[in-house]
């Protein structure tokens, strides 16, 4: 049986390499979808891989936790006042954590000379987040200048628009952490790249300034951000986290998907719900990401229809390739039948020969794919891409996992098996003595 | 010997401090005065308020607006009238809440007192009865002279964070204590706003500022003048003080 399964292979190969031109157009054909289903996947995984490292840089952190007070007027203030029973859970939850950073942000006006907008400062720990200092990139100014506590950075275009340059004193006036009124004065330390796609992320400044705009205490801030080892555990060490959190008996808000593109964090979080005293926000970089993971799946639906549809052409091919090759083959079908091959033995090999085709030209597609892959990966965007968010260091990467791979290949050899299912069963069916005598 | 050498310079010191403790009980009757000049505990009050907000290199903003005021239930209702495409918008404040209605999309939206009324320099909280006493303690005081009138000059500190400002000077006549003249400080003590109340209304034992002037200190050139007109005593019917009813005025 085994020596039988072997011939057969056998015979499907050489078949396929008599009709080489034939076999290397449908090959190329079948090469040539696996290619852009492979480059679409792996293009939308390595989006959604670089988008969480570098925005976690932004944002400091894979997991988050923001303070809420309520006070007893009913007022909800978003602050940190003590961090010491969230450190002592997260000791003991030893989670994999690489760095803690605290930060503190406000929607505020800044004005200079008569020009004036709104945007979001985010207070930084300048020493601690040389990660967020990787990636911005400086047109002007220096890291130095952010020595000076009351140094703002700013977006190259937020600077344009109120025509400040580096050195320049500016006015910003804000809502306190209580909503009082407050303005501050703030000196322009350097100016980096916009990338344009967050522009309400348009000012870093340091943490204790920000802490103190707010009318925060010294030590007070507002979130705190855990930076893991590995990206991959995030959802895993954030439901320990939060598990070890209600054990210990810190309240905490029921968990929410936050909106990626307005920043808004948690405004509007707890004002409704009826608790007292301080309450904890948990939230994973996923949740921020919500939305880009839908555009991914998005890309990764179209890219799902763009193959069945470049395999309905293509099944269609086959189909009409193998009824020619039956009427091509006719007299010889009906020789292999007279000396004893059975129905089943010709249509295993019309599908045998279909499989190897199909196998070829998926090894030969993701072949080319990788080799496209590795070519676009080694082109330099430049750090100061309109794409950087999804670029790694200025480079395309991809990332597709191995099931995906081995899903891509199962389906395409499955749609070119049952394109060619309809010819070999109709080869299958040919009476010897007929096919024999049969001249096309 | 010592501890009486001591006192005595103490006392020296005390007394060359402007705004005495002793007379910081005098002082807390003097915004107790503004307070109660300006509410209308005993009656509805209502009047026509003109905003007119001027900013470098632009137009001046017009807007007219009806005010209705009931400050024993701190309820208080503004409708829009002017200009036409905000016309029919209105502030619902019924105690501590605020909120905010768009005839275009029907919807009630929640806002708070601490904000900026529509796109001026004027806050909602200008509008209502002050409560300097309960909202600030007076850190600082002197006596000196404001134009014609001899005032006291009050510095104040929030004495909680429900204010809008964290720190206040104010000038106050000395003979009737009508407030002149506001200076408005951030919590990290910039000034932001100047506000001056050049003339008042007598309606009753009541005094309303007849015309508010705010100037912003942060924006050069940016300022809100408030003038009030048709003001009234008069019972405002209970339907004001209700979402329904600056439903109902669109309609």
């Amino acid at each position: 049986m085994k020596g039988y399964a072997v011939k057969l292979a056998r015979v499907a190969l050489r078949n396929l390499n008599r009709q080489k031109k034939r076999s290397f157009l449908l090959g190329g054909a079948i090469a040539f979808g696996m290619l852009i289903i492979t480059l679409i996947n792996g293009l939308t995984g390595g989006f959604i891989g670089n988008a969480s490292d570098n925005f976690s840089h932004l944002l400091a952190g894979h997991i988050f936790v923001e303070g809420r007070e309520k006070s007893p007027s009913g007022r909800v203030v978003a602050v940190i006042r003590d961090d010491r029973a969230l450190l002592a859970v997260l000791a003991e939850a030893k989670l994999p954590a690489e760095h803690l950073l605290r930060r503190a942000s406000f929607t505020g006006t800044l004005i200079f000379e008569g020009e004036s907008l709104s945007l979001r400062v985010d207070g930084v720990d300048w020493r601690k987040e040389s990660y967020l200092r990787e990636r911005l990139v400086l047109r002007r100014g220096s890291w130095e200048a952010l020595a000076d506590p009351r140094a703002i950075v700013l977006s190259e275009e937020i600077a344009r628009k109120l025509g400040a340059e580096v050195g320049d004193g500016l006015l910003v006036s804000l809502r306190t952490a209580s909503g009082q009124q407050n303005a501050g004065e703030l000196r322009l330390g350097a100016v980096y790249y916009d990338p344009g796609l967050f522009s309400t992320v348009a000012a870093y400044a340091s943490l204790p300034t920000v802490s103190e705009l707010l009318g925060l205490a010294p030590g007070e801030y507002m979130t705190l951000g855990i930076l893991l080892k590995d990206i991959r555990g995030m959802e895993r060490q954030a439901a320990r986290f939060r598990a070890a959190l209600t054990r210990a008996g810190v309240p905490l808000f029921p968990r929410r998907t936050l909106d990626l593109m307005g920043l808004g964090l948690f405004a509007g979080v707890g004002a409704e719900l009826d608790w007292q005293g301080s309450r904890y926000q948990v939230s994973t970089l996923n949740d921020y990401l919500g939305q880009l993971n839908q555009i991914v799946n998005i890309l990764n639906v179209i890219g799902l229809v763009v193959l069945l549809v470049l395999f309905l052409i293509i099944m269609v091919g086959i189909t009409n390739t193998y009824r020619m090759i039956m009427y091509e083959r006719t007299r010889e079908i009906g020789t292999m039948r007279a000396l004893g091959m059975q129905r089943a033995g010709v249509r295993r090999l019309f599908l045998l020969e279909a499989l190897f085709l199909c196998l070829g030209g998926a090894l030969v597609g993701l072949a080319a794919g990788g080799l496209l892959m590795l070519a676009l990966t080694g082109a330099d965007w430049g750090l100061d891409s309109p794409m950087f968010v999804f670029l790694r260091n200025g480079h395309l990467s991809f990332r597709i996992p191995p099931w995906q791979l081995a899903a891509n290949v199962v389906l395409v050899c499955a749609l070119s098996l049952l394109a060619a299912l309809i010819p070999a069963r109709r080869a299958a069916l040919l009476e010897p003595v007929e096919a024999l005598g049969r001249h096309y | 010997m010592q501890l009486l050498t001591a006192g005595i310079v103490l006392l020296a010191l005390a007394a060359t401090v402007p705004g005495l403790a002793a007379d910081a009980a005098d002082y807390r009757a003097v915004l107790a005065d503004i307070d109660r000049m300006s509410s209308f505990t005993d009656s509805d009050y209502s009047c026509l308020l003109t905003v007119v907000s001027e900013k470098p290199g632009e137009q001046p903003n017009i807007q007219q607006a009806q005010m209705f005021r009931r400050d024993g239930d701190q309820k208080a209702v503004i409708l829009i009238l002017k200009p036409a495409v905000q016309k029919g918008q209105g502030y619902l404040q019924v105690g501590e809440s605020l909120w905010f209605y768009d005839p275009e999309s029907r919807k009630f939206a929640h806002t708070a007192l601490k904000e900026n009324f529509q796109d001026t320099d004027a806050k909602h909280s200008d509008f209502r009865p002050p409560a300097l006493e309960r909202d600030y303690r007076v850190a600082a005081a002197a006596e000196g002279e404001l134009g014609r009138f001899r005032v006291y000059v009050l510095d104040l500190e929030a004495a909680n964070e429900e204010v809008s400002y964290a720190r206040l000077r104010l000038w106050v006549r000395q003979d009737n204590h009508l407030l002149l003249k506001a200076e408005n400080y951030g919590l990290s003590g910039r000034l932001l706003r100047t506000s001056y109340y050049p003339s008042y209304l007598q309606l009753g034992d009541k005094f309303v500022a007849a015309k508010m002037l705010f100037v912003d200190e942060l924006r050069p050139g940016e300022k809100t003048q408030i003038t009030l007109a048709n003001a009234s005593l008069a019972p405002i019917p209970d339907t004001v003080f209700t979402k329904a009813y600056l439903e109902r005025v669109n309609r």
